[in-house]
């Protein structure tokens, strides 16, 4: 009978013993996403960014869709591309000096506030809507807007609708739309406010949405602009054409990366790495030219590529943070053409051409 | 009479299983009119249905072929994303690990078939029908197919002056589909020459080996694949671009590997053939019975295996912890049996109980950390220490009951190592498995786990023990009340936040072990099933002779209750196999989920739909239609209703 207990309490003590020494092992040797949600939570109670804990775990968690068409797109090898992606990238770049170090997530649209307040993701590259409510009451905060959508319709130029068709020519039309999202409410009330009265019918995703449209089902499909762009480019059948319209949008849709309220410094570090693109943009700076440019661009250039002068160190990023993010991922031009080009979606012209060129693309100046 | 047969098969029932495993179905062949007459057009009812279904079936069959073979199909889209159906995010550079696992299941599952190479044969009738059946059916398929239409030397489409497509005659169709008529021609060609040469009554009931038409198919399809202008189609990850060039036979990264399987396949099988014979058969026998056993865990361990996993982690402290819970754990099972431990063997089993579950809860407040593990080897010791008094006394029950507990400690040890390690092969995105190399994964384990599991619970809840008939009734009519996605949501979202701080639960051993409790709870009912087919004279008969409860259950019971019970077994391993779609619920990306919005959602590719799920319902059907035909096979081989 003792002997028996004096086994078990050394099996006790030894297994305690060694669980002990190995759970703080755990902790530091595993990188996975719900360790790291821990170590945040912690972090956060004692005040401390989200910066340190990305720096000190050597990825970024970065939401996307994952389905959206030239934003954040799944490749044949699993690995993700598009404009969503890129700007994952940036971030990356600039925190950890390494475009690569994304862990990408991908997220629906009804789990991605919830993941940012959980700590699965540091940051959302999701085709997310700044609105009032979002930025107070869900307790996100936005960073600049990368860009400019707009909700707009879509129909055939056989049934009379051209480029400068208005909402108030719709009426009696069929319009489709995708189920549950905010283009639903948008076009109603357009259509109510123009006075004209439309049928609306709504399918699960897209993808059925545009195939009603092109067997005949659907006479007007509206969501926002840039997908509309793409579905024209990629599905029209050859002997139609079909017609986006109305100019100026039914709804503004600033789309741009999104992260958890009052995180100063994590804040200030996205969104840095946006602007640093926009603002290399503006100077013509790219990813060609950027080593020459280190030594004969202008003081703004200099300082932002982490020269003499340079302002990264003091906010908690290395000193070439926006050198390796013009070198590895590119400037904001760079970034467009070579995911949104490809899908027909072009600058000039629209509101997301440089502020010099008549658009709303802008960052402050470096200094 | 059943009774006979359990212990030693009296001939003629041997000979009843063996005729009719070797002559199916001998019906006599009519002439063809006359045949017609009888089954088809008996009645003017019947002949109205036969005219209905005809129409039904030629409309269907033309739909279909002009679904796959309209101008409007992107199949690039399927044939570019291959990979991503099959693996997603799997790093190609690791690939070589899942050929490894491959080549290992097609060893030994050459080896088997060699070892029982009881496969019967095949009648020559039957191949030679079936032959002829193939080229009939291409044949018709290649007539009934819409003339295609004519594209320009654009590559578009060419419209006639009012807008509609412009289509070839059907002449230059069938001229343009030689190569289907051969094909067609062959097959027929060969049927008839089997059927004129083997079918006939001299040769009548002559027969081929299964094993060598499986070996010559499937050497057909692989040598197809060094030879046929597939084409080749790939991503490049390096460049991101699309390389589509037909007329190539495909990648040389995809003909070796399969050439390599096929070789093991026969190889094993022939190794397997001379094994059998030898003296060592039954021994083989059982050694390749355990390996399939492994085979699983094997996987694991060289798909899944985290490539930068920490050795020196393993040998400092899981192997130490794992062998020392073995041996001391075996030493405390085995004082405990001795004969006249008494009640204090009682006493210290219910302070390990109170020991474990202390700390269980203070898991939860964090105050006395340690590793998973241990709190689950001391749960699991404190159970085997409850039912040591019924191992008590002889030497050789109280070697069961710790060579058990040796066994019960490796699995846990190795699965708590091996599945639970976050994986960080270098991936671009979180979906490390995906495509349908996650759903046959998640399907295989879900079904070898849920298996055991489930006849344990039936056992309990027919058990005269109220407490395990309640336990066991109420987990699965709780379990069979919920649906399967909200166990799914529960395991993978609520549980983390149930977990304690500094312990984790990785997202598929999380799915692993939800959906295999479900599905437990429905094959426990299936089994239950089985076991109230059984008469009380079995169990009467059984304690007759005196053998003890464990052996009634293994050795009587258990055996006819499964036989009984195989084709709603199979119908659970069918309907776990095509459930594993809900995962793309919980975010992982089973290849449904793949063809449904993965590649849809490529703006090479932007909704692309059909063609992939065309694809994704052929291979569920392959797997499935498998599966259901091997059951079909063994409920013969058993005799299961036709008692």
């Amino acid at each position: 009978m003792w002997r028996l207990l004096a086994t078990l309490f050394a099996l006790a003590l030894a297994a305690s013993a060694c669980g002990s020494s190995d759970s703080s092992d755990d902790s530091s040797a595993s990188g996975s996403s719900s360790d790291a949600e821990e170590t945040e939570v912690t972090l956060a109670a004692n005040g401390e960014s989200l910066l340190d804990t990305v720096k000190s775990r050597g990825t970024l968690n970065c939401g996307v869709s994952g389905s959206a068409v030239a934003f954040s797109e799944l490749q044949a090898d699993g690995s993700m591309a598009g404009f969503d992606a890129d700007y994952c990238r940036v971030v990356a770049a600039a925190i950890l000096g390494d475009a690569n170090k994304v862990n990408f997530v991908s997220l629906t649209a009804a789990e991605r506030f919830t993941a940012v307040q959980t700590g699965d993701v540091d940051l959302l590259m999701r085709n997310t809507t700044w609105t009032q409510s979002r930025d107070s009451e869900v307790g996100m905060d936005f960073g600049p807007t990368t860009y400019y959508d707009g909700q707009q319709l879509m129909g055939r130029e056989s049934d009379g609708f051209s480029g400068s068709s208005q909402v108030s020519d719709v009426g009696g039309s069929v319009i489709c739309t995708s189920a549950g999202t905010t283009t639903e409410k948008n076009i109603a009330d357009a259509a109510a406010e123009a006075g004209v009265s439309i049928e609306l019918q709504t399918f699960e995703d897209f993808d059925t949405v545009t195939n009603n449209f092109i067997s005949g089902a659907c006479d007007i499909i509206t969501t926002d602009g840039s997908a509309l762009v793409g579905r024209k480019a990629k599905q029209q059948p050859d002997g139609e054409n079909w017609v986006i319209f109305p100019a100026t949008p039914i709804s503004k849709e600033p789309l741009g990366p999104t992260y958890g309220q009052n995180d100063s410094a994590f804040a200030d570090a996205v969104n840095w790495a946006v602007y640093a693109t926009i603002i290399a943009d503006e100077k013509g700076l790219d990813s060609s030219n950027v080593d020459m440019m280190l030594s004969s661009g202008d003081t703004e250039t200099i300082r932002l590529l982490g020269g003499e002068g340079e302002l990264q160190s003091g906010m908690g990023l290395p000193a070439d943070a926006f050198y390796q993010v013009i070198s590895q991922v590119g400037n904001y031009d760079e970034i467009y053409s070579r995911n949104l080009n490809p899908v027909g979606l072009s600058r000039e012209g629209s509101a997301n051409a440089a502020w010099t060129a008549g658009g709303l693309v802008y960052a402050p100046p470096a200094r | 009479m059943q009774d006979a047969n359990q212990g030693s098969v009296d001939p003629e029932f041997q000979q009843g299983i063996e005729d009719r495993e070797s002559s199916p179905h001998e019906i006599p062949s009519l002439p063809v009119g006359q045949w017609l007459r009888q089954n088809l057009f008996s009645s003017w009812v019947n002949s109205v249905l036969t005219l209905f279904g005809g129409f039904l079936a030629f409309f269907a069959l033309r739909g279909v072929l002009n679904f796959v073979f309209s101008e409007n199909r992107q199949w690039d889209a399927v044939r570019t994303n291959l990979r991503a159906l099959m693996t997603l995010s799997y790093p190609e550079s690791q690939y070589i690990r899942v050929w490894v696992s491959l080549g290992f299941v097609a060893g030994l599952a050459g080896l088997s078939a060699g070892l029982w190479a009881n496969w019967g044969g095949v009648s020559v009738k039957r191949v030679s029908t079936w032959l002829m059946g193939t080229g009939g059916l291409l044949a018709v398929c290649v007539i009934v197919r819409e003339p295609s239409v004519i594209l320009g030397s654009d590559g578009k489409v060419v419209r006639t002056l009012e807008g509609s497509l412009q289509r070839e005659s059907f002449l230059d169709a069938m001229v343009n589909r030689s190569s289907w008529w051969i094909a067609a021609v062959v097959l027929l060609v060969a049927g008839i020459v089997l059927w004129r040469r083997f079918a006939s009554a001299t040769h009548r009931g002559s027969e081929l080996p299964v094993t060598s038409v499986v070996f010559l198919g499937l050497g057909l399809a692989v040598l197809s694949l060094w030879i046929a202008p597939y084409g080749h189609y790939a991503f490049i990850s390096e460049t991101k671009s699309y390389v589509a060039e037909s007329g190539r036979t495909v990648a040389f990264s995809t003909k070796l590997p399969w050439t390599v399987m096929l070789a093991l396949l026969c190889s094993f099988f022939g190794l397997g053939r001379l094994l059998q014979r030898s003296e060592y058969g039954g021994l083989i026998k059982g050694a390749s019975n355990l390996l399939w056993l492994v085979s699983p865990l094997t996987l694991f361990w060289v798909v899944l295996r985290d490539p930068a996993l920490d050795y020196g982690h393993v040998i400092s402290t899981d192997l130490p912890m794992g062998l020392a819970f073995g041996a001391l754990g075996g030493a405390v099972l085995w004082s405990l049996t001795r004969t006249g431990v008494g009640e204090a063997g009682r006493l210290v089993a219910t302070m390990l109980l109170g020991f474990a579950i202390f700390n269980w809860v203070a898991a939860f407040f964090g105050w006395y950390p340690m590793l998973q593990k241990a709190r689950i080897s001391f749960l699991l010791l404190a159970f085997a220490a409850l039912l040591a008094p019924n191992f008590m006394g002889e030497i050789a029950k109280r070697r069961q009951l710790v060579l058990g507990w040796l066994g019960v400690t490796a699995l846990v040890h190795y699965l708590a190592t091996m599945i639970n390690t976050p994986s960080t092969v270098e991936v671009q995105s979180s979906e490390f498995l995906g495509g349908l190399g996650l759903t046959l994964f998640v399907a295989l384990i879900v079904v070898l786990l849920s298996f055991p599991l489930g006849v344990l619970l039936a056992l309990g809840r027919t058990s005269k023990f109220p407490i395990f008939r309640m336990l066991s009734t109420s987990y699965i009519e709780v379990i069979r009340g919920v649906p399967l996605i909200s166990v799914l949501i529960f395991f993978s979202v609520m549980v983390p936040l149930f977990l304690p701080d500094g312990m984790e639960l990785a997202e598929l051993a999380a799915v692993l072990t939800g959906y295999t409790l479900f599905s437990a709870a429905y094959l426990a009912e299936n089994v239950r099933g089985g076991l109230q087919s059984i008469t009380k004279g079995q169990y009467e008969a059984a304690d007759a002779i005196g053998l003890t409860a464990a052996q009634r259950t293994s050795f009587i019971v258990l055996p006819q209750a499964l036989t009984v019970s195989i084709p709603q077994l199979v119908g659970q391993v069918i309907s776990t196999f095509k459930e594993t779609s809900l995962l793309a619920i919980i975010g992982l990306f089973d290849f449904l989920r793949v063809a449904n919005s993965v590649i849809p959602a490529q703006s090479e590719f932007l909704g692309v739909k059909r063609e992939g799920i065309l694809l994704v319902a052929i291979i569920y059907f392959f797997f499935n239609f498998t599966i259901s035909k091997y059951s079909q096979r063994l409920e013969r081989r058993v005799g299961l209703g036709e008692r």
